[in-house]
């Protein structure tokens, strides 16, 4: 007689399964887990013994022992990486197959223990009251929906299409503008600057467009302009760096990585661009005005070009203090030409080849000191902000043609800061500071986004920028941080410590001060609660720069004192120029180009 | 242990597979300075014709056998079992690709794009569960898709949602539905692949998002049954439109219902409709002047989506490739990043002017608002519709399923204890 299976019994074996299955895929979990830890933190070919390996071998690349070694090195690092791939896959597929052990035990235990159904209990009629309710939660999950929509488009709407539209519209009236300036005066230029005949230009060279949609293309894109230097403070001018491998060590009187040396004809205290393989300066005295291209390899003065005659140029250099000379502000590039500014209001731009393009004077500028805000790109837009007493304005001309783009007036007094560029995740802002506002500008077309007034004085230092804040500084004025957007507002302020010729530099958490009397300070960005300050003793007229993690400050001495971009100070070193210096650096490709008084250095490995 | 504590454990260490995604290869070339050339990457060569064929057969093979399991074996344990094969074949087998789910997709790119050549395997996997469904309801669904079955396989403890989460949530496919239309016919992305959450588990990779919301939506599942096939699945919105129009629908009861009241807990999808023999205490003028009333504010829905479709349509454009990479060019300052982004990089190399992606992206934008506006204007059509519908007048006296919503899992029939004859009720 067959024996009858006990339910309960199987049950209870199918339990014990489950339980056993669900033991094993735990510790498969586990082992799972650890081994994906291992592999999340394992960075198998930046390990210390493959660095120092690598570094040896590239003092000895001949080494073949070590080549070898490498390679093993690598090899192991390899087998390592994906043994532990093939662990974590093996694994899913045993921890899928106990999981289905699992679903099998629970399905067939419910087969087992099916039971008839209890009769429900008696049930109150509620279907048409449901179905009015109903009703209103679809209706107010419609609402729901649109609002939420609403809200999602109000903070993320950014007139992107209308951007687009006028931008390309810009780029198709430029074309035309070029080719009417062949002929005669552009359209453009009429309705923007009519009113002001020292804005024409004379278009003395190539103007180095091609016909068509390539020439619309002539400007760099961001990422091109982050590999290079093209302004003062750097990209945008805001003091940051986007690129590693910074020197920290050098020496000018040994020539300790120093790769060349070469003295600069004429005196300025611009500080240099770079592009790709060319450096830009300019020096002036009270006769003669010259920008300079050096080769970035060898120092090499590849041209050396003199601005004179240009329509409009007052026939003696203005009277300006010693310390601002007849070239204070630094060029800018855009990888297609070099511009530079004068004392005077002469304004140029030469191709790479040292080839004028284009020429104009801007007007003597009304400056007690003597003009000194630097150039800033934006796209294939000259900026130049001239800040002078009277009839302070700022100005879009056409890298290309010189013409003018737009015109923007303000009504502050004269001041000595250079425009950054800055973008706001939103859009881009082109910011100035002078007494009494910091304002911020469409870069396009110079209509004005937002002003605070708080900043007053003499102003020289340029603003920075970082996460949302942009921070302003002047001496006998406070250091002010604002939280920009149509109705910016001044988060914090603080006078303990202030500059009148440094400019700030700001990372997303902290700002840094260095005041010209050679103090740093650290502040908590978004509180300005002061996290340190450091007493360097020296004079200091060059703006620290933010690179790599790390601020670089050159001090009056041609010391450049590099301190870590934290809360606690630590420095990192005190490399020697050798002369003095007042130029910011400018930090390229594991290089660093710094202006003495005299000579323009390389600092590099 | 309890069972109950059991599902739970087994699911949590489910979602620890997801560590298996990272298993990426996120190891740069080695560096040979040998002149040793890098092998191209090879591309994985489309499925044979042959195998693509079968895969159709399979399908039509699989509904035919499921339909005649849900209309005319009616049983549980026959849905069960083709659930199991269709979750290895389609699923683990086929990695989940191609299915019918995301074959919306690609129906609409071809309709969109003259250039887009769609396959014909696509077009079967799109029509032949549509067919079906005309013709036995959601069978489909029951036996054959591999999301829908593996979900099924965990819904141990199924809750009732209650009416009114049912209708909110009800309105979610309808939205996906329209995003996934919307972004597959501007050549945007196949959202509906992009996010699919069980991919990842045939296919043993998959983002570590993708495999958290398919954890959230397994463990979930153990007490809302088949939560992505009611309320995310669009391919699901067409076949509850379809199947209420199915010629041959599974019913509770073979017979003459007899009332016992047995099947009205069994469905975990909550897809019965009780009998109703109740009046409406509103008067029937007062429901009929509603109707009206809605029926002349469905135009306006339809306006009123539409009009934030079109408020919206730029951040809906955002994910478009031409779209974010004008907005990429457009910032001087693709501020904080120090390497360049992916798509600098080839637009560099393309040989394209800047105005020209401006202007492809502007032409995008353009469809985007014409997107978005149709968009907004069939979920206000949706929600119109779907009030609409909840305002007719209803008389019902059995229980019987949603022939919208019902998934045709034959577990209510396994509650009903009346046979074919009705002589023999089991009792």
């Amino acid at each position: 007689m067959k024996e009858q299976k006990n339910p309960a019994s199987t049950i209870r074996l199918l339990r014990q399964i489950a339980f056993v299955s669900i033991l094993f895929a735990a510790i498969l979990c586990i082992l799972i887990l650890v081994n994906w830890f291992q592999l999340q933190r394992a960075d198998p070919l930046n390990t210390p013994v493959l660095k120092t390996t690598i570094e040896r071998l590239s003092n000895n690349p001949d080494d073949q022992q070590l080549r070898d070694q490498l390679r093993t090195l690598d090899l192991l690092a390899r087998k390592a990486y994906f043994t532990s791939q093939w662990q974590i896959c093996t694994g899913g597929y045993l921890l899928l197959i106990s999981i289905l052990v699992v679903v099998i035990c629970l399905k067939t235990i419910d087969f087992i223990q099916k039971k008839i159904p209890d009769l429900p209990g008696a049930k109150t009629d509620t279907f048409w009251i449901d179905r009015k309710i109903n009703r209103k939660w679809v209706a107010f999950t419609g609402i729901g929906i649109v609002l939420i929509s609403l809200v999602l488009a109000f903070f993320t709407h950014d007139e992107l299409g209308k951007m687009l539209g006028e931008e390309n519209s810009r780029q198709t009236d430029t074309i035309t503008d070029q080719g009417l300036t062949k002929n005669g005066p552009s359209s453009r230029q009429n309705n923007v600057s009519r009113n002001s005949d020292l804005l024409t230009p004379v278009t003395t060279g190539d103007t180095n467009t091609k016909p068509g949609l390539q020439a619309l293309n002539d400007f760099p894109t961001w990422a091109e302009i982050i590999e290079n230097y093209p302004s003062f403070r750097g990209p945008g001018g805001n003091g940051v760096v986007y690129q590693k491998n910074i020197p920290t060590n050098w020496d000018g009187k040994t020539g300790k990585n120093i790769k060349w040396k070469t003295t600069v004809p004429l005196p300025g205290y611009n500080s240099p661009v770079v592009w790709n393989d060319r450096v830009f300066l300019s020096g002036a005295n009270e006769t003669k005005r010259e920008v300079y291209s050096f080769d970035a390899s060898t120092g090499k003065i590849l041209w050396a070009a003199r601005v004179d005659k240009i329509p409009g140029s007052p026939e003696k250099a203005p009277a300006v203090n010693k310390e601002t000379g007849q070239a204070a502000p630094t060029l800018t590039t855009d990888g297609r030409r070099v511009y530079a500014i004068f004392a005077n209001g002469d304004l140029v731009a030469f191709d790479f080849d040292g080839k004028l393009i284009w020429a104009r004077n801007l007007g003597l500028p009304a400056n007690h000191y003597g003009y000194s805000s630097s150039l800033m790109m934006y796209r294939d837009l000259l900026i130049v902000q001239y800040d002078q007493r009277g009839s302070a304005f700022v100005v879009g001309l056409s890298g290309k043609t010189g013409e003018t783009v737009w015109k923007t007036s303000r009504n502050v007094k004269v001041s000595w800061a250079s425009p950054v560029v800055i973008h706001t995740g939103k859009r881009t802002e082109l910011l100035l500071a002078a007494e009494p506002f910091v304002a911020a500008y469409n870069p396009a077309n110079g209509k004005e986004f937002w002003k605070l007034d708080c900043i007053s004085g003499e102003v020289g230092p340029s603003v920075a920028y970082a996460d949302g804040i942009v921070f302003s500084v002047n001496d006998y004025s406070k250091l002010a941080a604002v939280q920009i957007g149509e109705t910016p507002k001044l988060l914090w302020e603080n006078s303990d410590y202030l500059s009148d010729v440094p400019s700030p530099v700001a990372s997303d958490k902290y700002v840094f001060l260095l005041t010209s009397y050679g103090t740093a300070v650290c502040y908590d960005a978004k509180t300005g609660a002061k996290y340190w300050e450091h007493d360097f003793e020296n004079t200091t007229y060059a703006s620290p720069v933010l690179a790599d993690g790390k601020i670089y400050a050159m001090d009056k001495q041609g010391i450049m004192h590099i301190f870590k971009a934290d809360k606690e100070f630590s420095l990192v070193s005190e490399p020697k120029l050798g002369e003095g210096s007042v130029c910011t650096p400018a930090m390229v490709n594991g290089k660093i180009f710094i202006r003495g008084d005299k000579n323009l250095y390389c600092v590099g490995k | 242990m309890s069972k109950q504590k059991l599902v739970i454990i087994l699911l949590l260490l489910l979602t620890v597979q997801a560590t298996s995604v990272f298993a990426v290869q996120r190891f740069p070339k080695p560096e040979f300075e040998t002149g040793y050339i890098q092998p191209e990457t090879q591309v994985p060569s489309p499925r044979t014709e042959i195998l693509a064929v079968m895969d159709v057969v399979v399908l039509l093979l699989s509904l035919s056998v499921i339909s005649w399991i849900v209309l005319k074996k009616r049983s549980r344990n026959g849905v069960f079992l083709m659930s199991v094969f269709s979750l290895i074949y389609f699923g683990f087998y086929r990695e989940g690709c191609i299915c019918a789910i995301g074959s919306i997709q690609n129906i609409t790119l071809a309709l969109f794009d003259y250039n887009y050549i769609l396959p014909l395997t696509v077009i079967a996997f799109f029509i032949i569960p549509l067919v079906f469904t005309l013709f036995f309801g959601r069978t489909f669904c029951a036996g054959v898709c591999p999301f829908g079955a593996m979900q099924d396989m965990v819904a141990f403890r199924p809750q009732k949602l209650g009416s009114r989460l049912n209708a909110i949530l009800g309105m979610v496919p309808y939205i996906y539905l329209g995003l996934a239309v919307l972004y597959a016919a501007t050549g945007t992305d196949f959202i509906i692949c992009r996010y699919d959450p069980f991919v990842g588990i045939f296919r043993f990779n998959a983002s570590f998002s993708m495999f958290v919301f398919a954890g959230i939506l397994l463990l979930s599942g153990i007490f809302i049954a088949r939560p992505y096939c009611r309320f995310l699945c669009p391919y699901g919105v067409l076949l509850n439109w379809v199947s209420r129009f199915s010629r041959r629908h599974i019913t509770i009861t073979p017979a003459e219902c007899i009332q016992c009241r047995l099947c009205e807990d069994s469905c975990p999808y909550d897809a019965i409709d009780f009998p109703v023999t109740s009046r409406n205490p509103e008067s029937r003028q007062v429901m009929v002047r509603k109707l009206m009333l809605i029926c002349t504010l469905i135009p306006f829905l339809i306006v009123a989506g539409g009009w934030t479709g079109i408020r919206l349509h730029e951040t809906l454009a955002g994910v478009n490739g031409k779209v974010k990479l004008a907005r990429q060019l457009l910032d001087p300052a693709t501020l904080r990043i120090q390497s360049e982004p992916f798509e600098i990089t080839a637009y560099k190399s393309s040989g394209k002017s800047q105005m020209q992606v401006n202007e492809e992206a502007s032409v995008m934008l353009k469809r985007f608002y014409t997107g978005g506006w149709i968009l907004g204007g069939f979920i206000g059509l949706m929600f119109g519709v779907v009030i609409a519908g909840r305002m007719l007048n209803i008389w019902r006296t059995d229980y019987v399923p949603n022939k919208g919503t019902c998934l045709s899992c034959t577990r209510c029939v396994d509650y009903c204890p009346v046979k074919s004859d009705l002589s023999k009720v089991n009792t």
